[in-house]
C-alpha cells in the first residue's frame, strides 16, 4: 500500500514538473512564432513585389488587407467583406450572391487586434449581432497601394496538388497580370513535384497577362535553353534587357511542365488559374460595391 | 564499470563504438526519410543531441527518487516533455527548417536509441558520465545522419550544405525517397567491408 | 469482439443508406460526377422538357465559393425526360463538393438544393487504401523502420507483430481522436500533443496486454511477446499527429488507422516472404544480415513508388 502511494506522488510531482517546463517553453516560444511567421510573410511579399533588404520599400506605399468571409444566415449564404478605411476602423460589407450590396457595419477593432483571427471574427460577429459559427473566414487579399493609387494585389491560396496541398502565394498587377509566384508549403517529393519551388518552374508565370492566365495550360515540351536562362536570371547572370525581351517572347506561352512531375506542374498552373480568375471575378464586383456606397477605402 | 571510462572515451564511444545509426540500427526512420541533404541531417541531429543530453542529464540527476515499476513510463514523459520543448523552440525560431524535417521531431520521442541510453547507462551512472554519454550519441546520431545526407545531397543534386560543388546533378535516383533505403544498406555494406578487411589485416 | 463488430458495421450501414431513404421522396432521386465536366441528375419524375434544359433553371457552385457559379456549356436531357446531365465549359474539381439549386422546374414547387460530392464510402476506402499502399507507412513514409527490420525475419513473427500491431493501432489512434476533439482542443492545449499521444499508446498497450492476459491466455502466449515493441514503433505516434494535422472525423480516423496497421502488416510480410527465401541464397559476407535487408526494402519502396498518384474513387 505505501509502495502504491509513494509511485502515485512521485509519478504525480513528475506530470506537474514536466507540465511547468512544456508550459514555460510555450509561453516563451508562442510569441516569438507568431512574430516570426509574420515576419517572414512579410518578407515573402516584399520579395514578390520586387523589393528586397538592398533595395527597400519605398515608405509611400503601403499595405491594406481585406478579409473575406461567408455567412450562412436561415439557410442563405451572403459574402461579407472586413475592409479598413482610409481614416480608422474597419467596416464589413455583405454582398448577396448576384453581386448586389447588401449592408455595411463598422466594426471597432484594434488594427494589431486584426491580424489575428479569432478576435477579428468576435469582433465582426458581436456588431452583425451573429453567432460566430455562421461566420466562415475564407481567405485575405492584400492591396498595395503607392500613395493612394493600387500597385498590386497579394493573394494566398492553397490547392490539391501531387501529395498533399499546396498552398501559395502570388502578386498581380491592377490589370491581374502575375508579378510573380511564391510557393509556401508543399509535400511534394524531393527532386521531382518539389521542383515547383525552383525558380526555373515558378519564375514561368512570371508576366503572364490575364488573357493568357486565362487558358494556361502545361505542355510536355522541353524548357527551351535560352528561356531557362532567363528565368534562372541569378544563376546565369544575363542582363536585364536580356530577360525581358525574352520573357515578352514566351509570355503567352504556356507552363513547361517539370520533367518527370507533369501532376504537380498541371496543379500548379490550374491552382493559380483558378485564384486568378476567382479573384478577378470579386474585385470587380467588390470596386462596384464600394465605389456605388461611396464607402472611403485607402485603396 | 563504465565510469572508469574518461568523457572523451564516453564521446567516441557514441560515434563510432555503438554508433546508433550504422552499429546498433536503431532510430533508421530519419535516416531513411529525411537524409536527402547534410543540412536536414545537421537539424535533425541537433534536435536528438538536445533531446539526448536533457534526458539523460535529468534521469540521472533523479535516478533515486524513481520507482522501479514506473521506469519506463517515467522515461517516456521525459523525453516526451524535452522534444516538446525542442518542438516548439524550432517551431518558433526556425520555421523553414522546421518545416522541412515535419513530422520527424515529433517523432523523436519513439527512437528508441533514446529510452535505451536511459534505461542502460542515464539510470545507473553518474550525472557528469550520463552527460558525456547523451552528447556522444547524440553527436554519433547527427554524424550518422550527415554521413547519409553526404552521400544523396553529393549523388542527387550535386550540392553540399546548399553550396554547389560539383555544378552538375550526377545521378537524380539518391534523392528520391526510395534511395534512402539503398544508400543505408550500401553504407552498412562498406562499414562491414572495411571491419572484414580489417580483421583479415590483423590475423595475418 | 466479433459481435461488436458486427453491430458496428450494421450501424455503418444503416448510416450510409439513410440519406438515400430521405431523398427518395424528394425530386431529385440521384446525383453524381459524370466525365470530368458533367454532372448527371436523376428526377423521381418527367420533367417539363423547356425548363429542363434552360441553363437558368440551374445554380452551381463549388461549396467554399458561393459567389463563383460555375458556367453551364449545355444540358442535355435523358430520353425518357426523368434526367439531365449538365455540362460545364471547365473540368470540375471533383474534391470539392458542388451545391446545385434547381428553381422553377415544376409549377408550385419550392427551389431544391442538392450538393454532388463523390461518394463518401469512396472517400473512406480511398483513404484505407491511400494508407494501405499509396502511402504505405513503411515504404512510402519510411516510418516504424527499426521494428520492422527486427520482426521481418521470419513469416510467423511477421503475422503476430502485424496483427498485434493494427489492433493497437485502431484502438490508440481512436482515443487520441477523442482527445485531440473534445480536450487538447477545445482548452487549446495543442502543444501537450506529443505527451499525450505517447501516454495514449502506454496505456493501450498496457491495457491490451492486462485484458488479453485475462481472457485469452492462449492468444496472450503467442502475441504478447510483441506488445513491448509497438510502443517503440514510430508509426503508432505518426498517425495521431496526422489526425491532429488533417482534421479528420471519426470514421476517417479509423480507416487511416485500421490502413496504417493493414499497411503495416503487409509490409511485414512482403519482407518477411524474401527474407526467407534470402537464408538459403549465397549472399557477400559483407551484406549479411541488415545491409541487404535494406536493399530489398529500396526495391520495395521503388515498386510502391508506383502507385503514387493512383486514384480509384
Amino acid at each position: 500500500m505505501k509502495d502504491i502511494s509513494t509511485i502515485i506522488i512521485r509519478l504525480t510531482l513528475a506530470c506537474i514538473l514536466a507540465g511547468v517546463v512544456m508550459g514555460l517553453t510555450f509561453i516563451f516560444t508562442s510569441n516569438a512564432k507568431k512574430h516570426n511567421e509574420h515576419v517572414k510573410e512579410q518578407k515573402v511579399m516584399a520579395s514578390l513585389l520586387g523589393y528586397s533588404k538592398n533595395h527597400p520599400m519605398p515608405e509611400s506605399m503601403a499595405m491594406h488587407e481585406v478579409y473575406r468571409y461567408v455567412i450562412t444566415k436561415d439557410a442563405n449564404l451572403t459574402v461579407g467583406y472586413l475592409v479598413p478605411l482610409q481614416e480608422q476602423g474597419f467596416t464589413f460589407i455583405t454582398i448577396d450572391l448576384d453581386g448586389r450590396f447588401l449592408s455595411a457595419t463598422p466594426v471597432e477593432i484594434q488594427p494589431q487586434l486584426v491580424i489575428d483571427e479569432n478576435e477579428r471574427q468576435k469582433a465582426i460577429a458581436t456588431r452583425l449581432d451573429l453567432d460566430p459559427q455562421f461566420l466562415r473566414y475564407a481567405d485575405k487579399t492584400i492591396i498595395v497601394t503607392d500613395q493612394g493609387r493600387r500597385q498590386a494585389y497579394l493573394l494566398t491560396g492553397a490547392f490539391p496538388g501531387f501529395k498533399t496541398f499546396i498552398s501559395v502565394m502570388l502578386a498581380l498587377d491592377p490589370s491581374f497580370t502575375i508579378l510573380g509566384l511564391e510557393i509556401l508549403e508543399h509535400e511534394e517529393d524531393p527532386g521531382l513535384g518539389g521542383e515547383i519551388v525552383q525558380d526555373y518552374f515558378k519564375n514561368q508565370f512570371k508576366g503572364k497577362p490575364f488573357t493568357a492566365i486565362k487558358r494556361l495550360e502545361v505542355t510536355k515540351t522541353p524548357l527551351p535553353d535560352e528561356y531557362r536562362q532567363a528565368l534562372e536570371a541569378e544563376k546565369s547572370g544575363i542582363s536585364k534587357k536580356e530577360i525581358t525581351a525574352i520573357q515578352e517572347q514566351y509570355k503567352d506561352h504556356d507552363i513547361y511542365a517539370l520533367t518527370g512531375a507533369t501532376i504537380s506542374s498541371d496543379a500548379v498552373t490550374r491552382g493559380t488559374k483558378g485564384i486568378v480568375r476567382k479573384f478577378a471575378y470579386r474585385i470587380a464586383i467588390l470596386d462596384q460595391v464600394i465605389q456605388g456606397q461611396n464607402i472611403a477605402v485607402p485603396f | 564499470m563504465a565510469t572508469d571510462k574518461s568523457n572523451m572515451q564516453l564521446v567516441v564511444n557514441g560515434i563510432l563504438n555503438e554508433n546508433p545509426i550504422f552499429r546498433l540500427v536503431l532510430s533508421m526512420c530519419p535516416a531513411v526519410g529525411i537524409s536527402t541533404t547534410m543540412m536536414n541531417g545537421l537539424m535533425l541531429g541537433v534536435a536528438v543531441l538536445f533531446v539526448q543530453v536533457f534526458s539523460s542529464v535529468t534521469i540521472a540527476i533523479f535516478k533515486d527518487y524513481i520507482h522501479p515499476r514506473i521506469r519506463i513510463p517515467t522515461y517516456t514523459l521525459t523525453i516526451a516533455t524535452w522534444v516538446t520543448v525542442i518542438d516548439l523552440v524550432l517551431a518558433a525560431f526556425l520555421p523553414e527548417a522546421y518545416a522541412k524535417m515535419g513530422i520527424f521531431v515529433k517523432l523523436i520521442v519513439a527512437f528508441a536509441i533514446i529510452t535505451m541510453r536511459l534505461e542502460m547507462f542515464a539510470s545507473k551512472e553518474s550525472v557528469k558520465a550520463s552527460l558525456w554519454d547523451g552528447i556522444g550519441m547524440g553527436l554519433g546520431f547527427m554524424a550518422g545522419m550527415m554521413a547519409i545526407g553526404f552521400v544523396r545531397e553529393l549523388l542527387g543534386m550535386g550540392t553540399l550544405m546548399g553550396y554547389d560543388i560539383l555544378g552538375f546533378k550526377p545521378l537524380l535516383f539518391f534523392i528520391l525517397p526510395c534511395a534512402g533505403f539503398f544508400v543505408v544498406g550500401l553504407m552498412m555494406a562498406f562499414f562491414n567491408y572495411i571491419e572484414i578487411a580489417y580483421k583479415k589485416a590483423k590475423q595475418a | 469482439m466479433k459481435k461488436i463488430m458486427t453491430r458496428y458495421t450494421l450501424t455503418l450501414l444503416f448510416l450510409l443508406v439513410l440519406p438515400g431513404l430521405v431523398w427518395a421522396q424528394d425530386l431529385v432521386t440521384d446525383k453524381s460526377f459524370g466525365a470530368d465536366n458533367e454532372i448527371i441528375i436523376t428526377f423521381s419524375q418527367p420533367v417539363a422538357p423547356q425548363a429542363a434544359v434552360d441553363s437558368a433553371t440551374y445554380t452551381v457552385y463549388e461549396e467554399p465559393d458561393p459567389d463563383i457559379r460555375l458556367q453551364i456549356k449545355e444540358i442535355i436531357l435523358a430520353e425518357d425526360e426523368k434526367g439531365v446531365s449538365l455540362i460545364f465549359s471547365e473540368p470540375l474539381n471533383t474534391t470539392e463538393s458542388h451545391v446545385v439549386t434547381i428553381a422553377d422546374l415544376l409549377p408550385d414547387e419550392e427551389p431544391t438544393t442538392i450538393i454532388v460530392t463523390k461518394s463518401y464510402l469512396g472517400y473512406l476506402i480511398g483513404i484505407l487504401l491511400s494508407a494501405l499502399l499509396i502511402n504505405n507507412f513503411v515504404f512510402t513514409k519510411y516510418l516504424g523502420l527499426c521494428v520492422f527490420f527486427g520482426t521481418s525475419k521470419r513469416k510467423d513473427t511477421a503475422k503476430g507483430m502485424g496483427f498485434t500491431f493494427t489492433i493497437v493501432m485502431v484502438v490508440s489512434a481512436i482515443m487520441s481522436w477523442f482527445f485531440y476533439q473534445y480536450i487538447l482542443t477545445p482548452f487549446d492545449l495543442n502543444f501537450l500533443q506529443i505527451v499525450v499521444f505517447i501516454g495514449l499508446v502506454s496505456l493501450t498497450v498496457q491495457a491490451v496486454d492486462t485484458i488479453l492476459r485475462k481472457v485469452n491466455p492462449a492468444l496472450f502466449n503467442s502475441f504478447g511477446v510483441y506488445l513491448v515493441l509497438v510502443i517503440a514503433n514510430c508509426v503508432i505516434i505518426a498517425v495521431p499527429l496526422i489526425l491532429a494535422d488533417n482534421e479528420y472525423n471519426f470514421l476517417e480516423t479509423f480507416m487511416l488507422s485500421l490502413g496504417a496497421g493493414g499497411g503495416f502488416l503487409l509490409a511485414l510480410y512482403l519482407m518477411s516472404s524474401v527474407r526467407e527465401r534470402m537464408d538459403l541464397a549465397n549472399i557477400p559476407p559483407t551484406f549479411k544480415g541488415v545491409p541487404i535487408a535494406f536493399i530489398v526494402a529500396g526495391q520495395f519502396a521503388l515498386a510502391f513508388l508506383g502507385f503514387s498518384g493512383l486514384q480509384i474513387f
